[in-house]
């Protein structure tokens, strides 16, 4: 049964703790995180190196056993192993056998994933085409680069057409047109119904492409959101850049409305607050001046995720 | 429609890419060809004898068989789980519908497969020297591979049990040093009984129940002497070494079941 009829992933009061040598002090990596992943969405898994992204992604994939709490994938406990069927997983620079061929590796997992023979050969040359490596298919992986790598990976995650799919790290060590492939494949993946939870700290990618994030950090989650909702958290400026606006006017403008003013050769610029830009805009033509241009400035995932960070590790320093 | 289940496929996946994975191991060529080199270096050693030429042979031979075979369990064995957890293709193969059970199972089937070919080699090359030099050859040098290759079993049952929770160096020295000591269990009960003391007996008799009895697969001396061999002689090490085998891959499974992957 799933928890909640759109929930796929659940995570309820997961603590690990890891104990560092052979003595009997424990150290907590993750305390007591809780959070959802929606059927058909991309959800963002974010956090700084060492938050404990990772080593929750590997309690979801049954590679860690957690301290206490509960973890469960469409509704199963992520310690059973017959519903990974409907599991994909790319873990963290993926190593394979490399004396394999690109095909070879991929009929392995096929046959791990209970592929029937019949439908095999075709399953993995339709994937082999979908990652771009049917040029590859017959060199063995060990002359492969590292971007080649992670399409294997990728290919090997949707082998047998899970609806889930974990990516850690997806974007990690390919060029640009390699992430933006492996973006638009996480949008492809979303347009046909299955739903993608992404671990990274790379934000833009997040910013691009997820419709909900969750930011980790010190093993505690932090936020958990809708994108928009989140990027709305922050208070937005609008850059206005004025010809012929008289200095008595703008001085007036930067008392009243607290705008922030700039002398741009024979303009100015004020950056004003998203609530001020109208009354601004009415003031400034009012006196005569004319608008040259007007820059909304969307807060950046990257300046909210930094707060939110910093406001954590004020708070545990307290 | 395949005969195999899914667990069984799934453990068949496994064992194959074992198989494939042991094979590319110089090491392993590296010990047979000193096995076979051994074998072939008893036709020289029986020369140095005037009699029981035939015995020295395939007593040297033997004895390269079962050190050779042992050294191929153990050094290509203890690594291969190690070297998957710390490669991480674990991950990716456990994401899959796979138990760690199945996983584990599929190794040491693989592994044994990868022993009993090296095996079949060196008894392929022990059976033509024999031939060559003119000593006897029958089914009590059969039956002797037979149990060797039960013993060969329970190694990589020992190794694979070792390997589950600690590195390649550590699961070679306590399989290893298992080994020495199920050769010798026998003759410590035999010394404890003869000792008259009833708690030195006690623990002998314990040591000898808990510890691997590998003397009792040993037939080399009952071939090799032409004695004859009580079918009794043969399955009930074969029972004993299945049953040892199924308590020990349990031990491995339950330890890897809970192993954190980290």
């Amino acid at each position: 049964m799933r928890s909640s009829a759109s929930e796929i992933v659940r995570v309820s009061e997961v603590t690990k703790d890891f104990r560092p040598g052979l003595g009997l002090r424990r150290k907590r990596v993750l305390h007591g995180i809780s959070f959802g992943v929606r059927e058909g969405e991309i959800f963002g898994f974010v956090g700084p190196n060492g938050a404990g992204k990772t080593t929750t992604l590997k309690v979801l994939m049954g590679l860690i056993r957690p301290t206490s709490g509960q973890a469960s994938i469409l509704g199963h406990d992520v310690r059973e192993t017959a519903f990974r069927r409907h599991v994909g997983f790319l873990p963290e620079n993926p190593y394979f056998y490399e004396y394999l061929t690109g095909r070879e590796i991929l009929t392995f997992y096929a046959r791990l994933s209970g592929l029937l023979r019949a439908g095999r050969g075709e399953r993995v040359e339709t994937l082999l085409d979908q990652v771009g490596l049917s040029h590859a298919a017959d060199a063995r992986l060990r002359t492969y680069s590292k971007g080649m790598l992670q399409r294997v990976g990728i290919a090997q995650a949707l082998v047998h057409d899970p609806c889930v799919v974990f990516l850690d790290e997806p974007m990690s060590g390919l060029d640009p047109i390699g992430r933006k492939e492996i973006r638009d494949l996480i949008l492809r993946l979303r347009a046909e119904g299955k739903t993608v939870f992404m671990n990274t700290h790379i934000l833009s990618d997040v910013e691009l492409v997820c419709d909900r994030v969750a930011i980790i950090a010190r093993g505690r989650i932090v936020h958990e959101g809708a994108i928009d909702a989140f990027l709305d958290t922050g208070e937005r400026e609008t850059d206005i850049v004025f010809g012929q606006l008289a200095p008595e006017v703008a001085i007036a403008l930067e008392e009243q409305r607290g705008a922030q003013l700039r002398p741009v050769g024979d303009r100015v610029e004020l950056r004003v607050r998203e609530k001020d830009v109208d009354s601004v805009l009415q003031a400034a033509l009012a006196s005569g001046a004319s608008v040259v241009s007007i820059t909304p400035h969307r807060v950046s995932l990257e300046s909210v995720f930094l707060s939110a960070v910093q406001a954590d590790a004020r708070e545990d320093v307290r | 429609m395949s005969a195999l289940t899914a667990p069984g496929q799934r453990m068949l996946a496994i064992a194959s890419n074992t198989v494939r994975e042991a094979v590319r191991s110089r090491l392993l060529y590296t010990l047979l060809l000193f096995a076979v080199l051994l074998i072939c270096a008893g036709v020289l050693l029986s020369a140095l004898s005037y009699v029981e030429n035939d015995r020295i042979l395939q007593d040297v031979g033997f004895a390269a068989m079962r050190f050779f075979g042992v050294a191929i369990a153990l050094f290509v064995g203890v690594g291969l789980i190690h070297r998957e957890v710390e490669r991480r293709t674990v991950y990716t193969i456990l994401s899959k519908p796979l138990s760690r059970a199945e996983f584990l199972l599929g190794k040491f089937a693989g592994l044994v497969f990868t022993v009993w070919m090296q095996l079949a080699i060196m008894a392929l090359a022990f059976a033509a020297v024999s031939r060559v030099s003119g000593a006897p050859l029958g089914g009590g040098h059969a039956a002797a591979c037979g149990l060797l290759a039960v013993e060969l079993a329970l190694v990589v049952a020992i190794a694979t049990f070792f390997s589950a929770f600690t590195t390649p160096m550590l699961s070679a020295l306590f399989a290893g040093g298992l080994w020495l000591v199920g050769n010798l269990t026998r003759d410590l009960r035999e010394i404890g009984e003869a000792s008259h003391e009833p708690g030195v007996a006690l623990v002998t008799a314990w040591v000898h129940r808990l510890l691997p009895d590998l003397a009792s697969f040993n037939l080399s001396i009952e071939a090799v002497h032409g004695l004859p061999i009580a079918a009794s002689d043969l399955w009930l090490p074969l029972a004993y070494g299945v049953a040892y085998c199924v308590v020990v891959l349990v031990g491995a499974v339950v330890i890897f079941e809970r192993r954190d992957f980290r």
